[in-house]
């Protein structure tokens, strides 16, 4: 009988791409954000409404997943930024080399913020590195408070929680203190934003985080800082 | 359910162990799973068994160790040498 400890990742091989990825990105000063929610939190909505929202030159971009269909990157595109559909065809997940893949026909050093949007689950993704900066998880006032208890992983790694459709408040029994304070049972420092994809309501919060990470991935020298719109609550 | 890809994963980092082994066998694959690993310990033996069954690897039984992080680790890989008449079978 040979036996050998290892301590070696089981998702070695998605690690190793996933650390491609982070050095390229590095490299271009690309910020890159993960979202993850459960499917209909409004993730492909919050997208649309961030990036009408974008202030002037910033270089945006969106790869979006789903185990079929070009739905979202249609509904994307409308915005004048370049989309890439990622159809996963059953795999529940986006994974490092499905968005390596994607990234080959586009020249990141001209892209300053890359959104991915990652397949409808709030627990599969977690486990996948895509070499992001951030994960950011979206949870929707029409889902339970008590999310982040059920779902603990994502809401552990997660540096933002998006408290998404709250102009639905009004007509739902949730209770955002709540759900702010199970995140916080979860992760002390997660920074949330509550917002409405429908009314904009939250997006300059959430449009004034996204401004500071930008610049603190580019830091570059001389670089302007891009101001941010305002929405009419 | 990923947990079907981990287990493609799992068998992968150990069938490159095994090459390096000529004349031995699989015997047992240790795994960590920590609880934020979003991984399900149950789902993951059923996927691991069915890839396994009916393969050169149907002997490699899967042994799962709790965490307390986000740890997916394989922690230990386990060989047996091959029986002489195995061999020449």
């Amino acid at each position: 009988m040979i036996a050998i400890d290892l301590k070696r990742k089981v998702l070695n091989e998605n690690d190793r791409v996933a650390s491609e990825l982070r050095t390229g990105f590095r490299d271009t000063g690309t910020l890159t954000l993960n979202f993850i929610g459960s499917p209909g939190a409004g993730k492909t909505a919050f997208l649309e409404r961030t990036l009408q929202m974008l202030p002037e030159g910033v270089r945006a971009a969106v790869l979006t997943g789903d185990i079929q269909t070009d739905n979202d990157a249609i509904r994307l595109a409308r915005y004048g930024f370049p989309v890439r559909q990622i159809a996963t065809a059953g795999a529940c997940h986006l994974d490092a080399r499905m968005v390596q893949k994607h990234l080959r026909k586009w020249n990141i050093g001209e892209i300053d913020l890359l959104f991915i949007e990652n397949v409808g689950n709030l627990v599969c993704p977690t486990s996948y590195d895509l070499g992001e900066d951030a994960k950011v998880v979206v949870l929707s006032v029409a889902e339970g408070e008590d999310k982040p208890l059920k779902y603990p992983a994502i809401f552990r790694k997660a540096e933002l929680m998006i408290l998404n459709k709250t102009d639905l408040l009004p007509y739902v029994p949730f209770r955002p203190e709540l759900a702010r304070e199970c995140a916080r049972r979860i992760r002390p420092g997660i920074e949330i934003v509550e917002t409405s994809s429908l009314t904009g309501c939250g997006f300059e919060r959430w449009l004034i985080w996204l401004d500071a990470r930008i610049h603190m991935k580019r830091a570059a020298p001389g670089r302007r800082a891009a101001g941010v719109r305002s929405a009419a609550c | 359910m990923h947990e079907m890809g981990i287990a493609s994963s799992i068998l992968e980092a150990f069938q490159k162990e095994l090459l390096l082994y000529p004349g031995y066998r699989a015997a047992k694959v240790g795994v960590l799973i920590g609880e934020f690993a979003g991984v399900d310990g149950e789902s993951l033996r059923f996927c691991f068994e069915a890839i396994v069954m009916g393969s050169s690897m149907e002997s490699l039984d899967l042994g799962i160790e709790n965490g307390n992080g986000d740890e997916l680790d394989v922690r230990r890989i386990e060989f047996e040498p091959v029986e002489r008449e195995e061999v020449c079978a």
